[in-house]
C-alpha cells in the first residue's frame, strides 16, 4: 500500500499542475492573512480572537485539497491513464485507498503549509506594530484546520470516485458547497427541518473546523459527520469503480 | 499461457464478443485478428480484467487477471488507447509505474533504452509522435520483465524500420519461451511474426491456424510482366490466366514453371513474382460477408 501512496505523490509531482496549486494557495492565503492583519481593529490587538481569524486565512488549503483530491480522480479518466493505473492494481479499490490516503496526507501538509505562510506574515507584522500574536487556544484551533483539511481532500477523492467526468465534478461540488447546501438548508427550513441542513458534508467540516460561524453542530459531532461522508463517498465510489468496464 | 473460454460480453444490446474461445501457448507468438470492430479489443481487456465478461472468462498463466500477484511481474500489456498522462514525461510515467509495482527505478532506464526513447523520454508524452507513443507502451509492458505479453494493434504508427525492430523483438522473445499475443487489423503486418493466428469476426472465432495454413490458402498466383505477353499466355494454355493489364498477367501456376518455360522460348520476362499480397484476400474472404463468419441473417 506504501507503494501505491507513494505513487500518487509521483503521479502529483511529475504534472506541471501542483506549480498552480500552489501558487493559487501561496497568494490567496497570503493575501487573506495579509487583509486580515492589516485591517484589524486596534482594540482588537494581542486578543485570541485575532489570532483564531489570522489563523483561519489558512483555510483556503481546505479548498485546495478538496480540488486536488477530485482531480486526483477524475484525470485518470480524463486522459486515460485509469488503464495503465487498473493494469498494474487490478484490485481496484486498492487504488482507491491509496488515493485517500494519499489526500489525507496531502491534506495535513497543504494545512501546515498555509499556517507556516500565515503565520510568518501576521507574526513580524504584529510584533512590528508593537503586539502580538496570541498563542493561547490557538494550536487547537490549528489542529481541527489540519484535520479538516485532511477530509476535505479525502472527500475530494470519494467524489472523483462516484463522478469520473473532470468538470462536472469539480464545478457540481463546488456549487454545491457555496450554493448548494445554503438553498437545501433554506428549503428544508420551511419545512422546519432546518438542523439537518447542519449534516449536510460541506457545513458539518465548517462547524468542525469552525470556520462556519454561529450555530450547527457542536465541534465533536460536526468531525464525525464530516467522517461519515468521507466513508460513505468512499464506499459508493469503491462500489462502483469495482463494477464498471474500463475502455 | 492465455486461456479465453466461453467469453461474452455485450455492451448495451450489441454484442461485442460472443461464446468466444481460444488458448494461446508458451513459446508462440499468435496473431489475433480481425477487421476494426470485430471485438478484438473488448477480448484483450476482458484478458487484462479491465471489462467483466457476461458469460464466461479468460484466464492468465492458469488464474484470473485480477488474481494475479504482483501483475506487471506476470503479464505485459498495452492497449491502443494512449494511457500515459500528456503532462508527464516518458520516464515519469515509467517512473510511476514502477513505483506502484514495486520495481526498482533503474528498470525504467533499461526498458526507455530497449525500446531506443531514452532521447525522447524527458520530453512531455504530449508531443510524442505516434511511433513514440508506441514504443512507451512497449516500454511499460516490458517493465516488470513479463512472462506474457499482451500487444494491441503494436505496429500502428510504426516506420519500417520501427515494425522490422518489433518483429525481431517479439521473436526473439517468443524464442525464450514467453507468450505473446499480438492483435492486428492487417494480416500482411503481422504475417511475417506470428506462429499461429487467431481470427474472429463479429465477436466470434472465424478460424485458430497456424500461420502456414493460412498461407497455404493464400497459394496461387505468379504475376509476370513480359512484352511478349501473347506468345507466353498461348504456351501457359490449359493454365488459368487472367490478363491484368498491359503486357501483365496473372498466372495460377508457380512462378518456376512461368520462368522455366519462358525461357525455353526465349521470352522476355520484365517480372516475375509470387502474389504474396493475396494473404490479405484470404483474410478478406473468411472475414467478409460470404465468409464463415457470416451468421444466417
Amino acid at each position: 500500500m506504501s507503494a501505491l501512496v507513494a505513487a500518487e505523490l509521483l503521479k502529483l509531482r511529475t504534472t506541471r499542475a501542483w506549480i498552480g496549486y500552489l501558487l493559487a494557495g501561496v497568494a490567496l492565503t497570503g493575501i487573506a492573512a495579509a487583509g486580515t492583519v492589516g485591517t484589524a481593529e486596534q482594540t482588537s490587538l494581542g486578543s485570541e480572537e485575532l489570532s483564531r481569524e489570522i489563523l483561519s486565512s489558512a483555510g483556503f488549503a481546505t479548498v485546495l485539497a478538496f480540488v486536488i483530491g477530485i482531480v486526483a480522480v477524475t484525470m485518470e479518466w480524463r486522459h486515460g491513464t485509469v488503464t495503465r493505473t487498473f493494469l498494474v492494481t487490478p484490485r481496484r479499490e486498492r487504488v482507491l485507498l491509496a488515493k485517500e490516503l494519499f489526500m489525507l496526507l496531502l491534506g495535513a501538509a497543504l494545512a501546515l503549509l498555509a499556517i507556516v505562510l500565515v503565520l510568518a506574515i501576521a507574526v513580524p507584522w504584529l510584533v512590528v506594530d508593537g503586539s502580538s500574536f496570541e498563542t493561547s487556544g490557538t494550536v487547537a484551533y490549528a489542529l481541527r484546520l489540519i484535520v479538516s483539511t485532511m477530509l476535505w481532500g479525502a472527500l475530494g477523492i470519494g467524489v472523483g470516485a462516484v463522478v469520473h467526468s473532470q468538470t462536472p465534478a469539480l464545478v457540481g461540488s463546488i456549487l454545491w458547497v457555496l450554493v448548494g447546501e445554503a438553498l437545501v438548508t433554506a428549503l428544508l427550513g420551511l419545512v422546519d427541518l432546518e438542523a439537518v441542513g447542519d449534516y449536510l458534508p460541506g457545513r458539518a467540516l465548517s462547524a468542525f473546523d469552525g470556520s462556519g460561524g454561529n450555530g450547527g453542530l457542536s465541534m465533536w459531532p460536526a468531525g464525525a459527520v464530516g467522517v461519515a461522508w468521507v466513508v460513505t463517498l468512499a464506499l459508493l465510489g469503491s462500489l462502483r469503480i469495482a463494477r464498471e468496464d474500463v475502455t | 499461457m492465455i486461456e479465453v473460454e466461453r467469453l461474452t460480453k455485450r455492451f448495451g444490446k450489441t454484442v461485442a464478443v460472443r461464446d468466444l474461445s481460444f488458448v494461446v501457448r508458451p513459446g508462440t507468438v499468435t496473431g489475433f485478428l480481425g477487421p476494426n470492430g470485430a471485438g478484438k479489443s473488448t477480448t484483450l481487456r476482458a484478458i487484462l480484467g479491465l471489462v467483466r465478461p457476461d458469460a464466461g472468462g479468460a484466464r492468465v498463466l492458469g488464474r484470473r487477471y485480477r488474481d494475479l500477484d504482483r501483475p506487471l511481474e506476470r503479464v505485459g500489456a498495452v492497449l491502443e488507447t494512449f494511457d500515459a498522462h500528456p503532462g508527464r514525461s516518458g520516464r515519469n510515467h515509467l517512473r510511476v509505474l514502477a513505483r506502484a509495482a514495486g520495481l526498482p527505478r533503474s528498470r525504467v532506464d533499461e526498458v526507455l533504452d530497449l525500446v531506443e526513447l531514452t532521447g525522447a523520454a524527458g520530453r512531455r508524452a504530449k508531443g510524442y509522435s505516434l511511433g513514440m507513443r508506441q514504443r512507451l507502451g512497449l516500454a511499460a509492458v516490458l517493465l516488470g520483465d513479463p512472462e506474457v505479453l499482451v500487444l494491441d494493434e503494436p505496429a500502428n504508427g510504426l516506420d519500417p524500420q520501427g515494425i522490422r525492430w518489433l518483429r525481431d523483438l517479439l521473436r526473439s522473445l517468443a524464442a525464450e519461451g514467453r507468450t505473446v499475443l499480438v492483435s492486428s487489423h492487417v494480416l500482411a503486418e503481422v504475417a511475417q511474426t506470428v506462429d499461429h493466428v487467431v481470427i474472429i469476426h463479429r465477436g466470434t472465432l472465424i478460424r485458430q491456424a497456424a500461420i502456414a495454413d493460412v498461407q497455404a490458402l493464400a497459394a496461387g498466383a505468379t504475376l509476370v510482366r513480359s512484352p511478349d505477353a501473347g506468345r507466353l499466355a498461348e504456351l501457359l494454355a490449359g493454365v488459368d490466366i487472367d490478363v491484368v493489364g498491359d503486357g501483365r498477367l496473372s498466372v495460377a501456376a508457380p512462378p518456376e514453371r512461368v520462368g522455366e518455360l519462358a525461357a525455353a522460348n526465349g521470352i522476355v520476362l520484365h517480372e516475375l513474382r509470387a502474389e504474396r499480397a493475396t494473404l490479405e484476400e484470404v483474410f478478406l474472404e473468411l472475414t467478409g460477408p460470404d465468409g464463415e463468419g457470416e451468421e444466417g441473417t
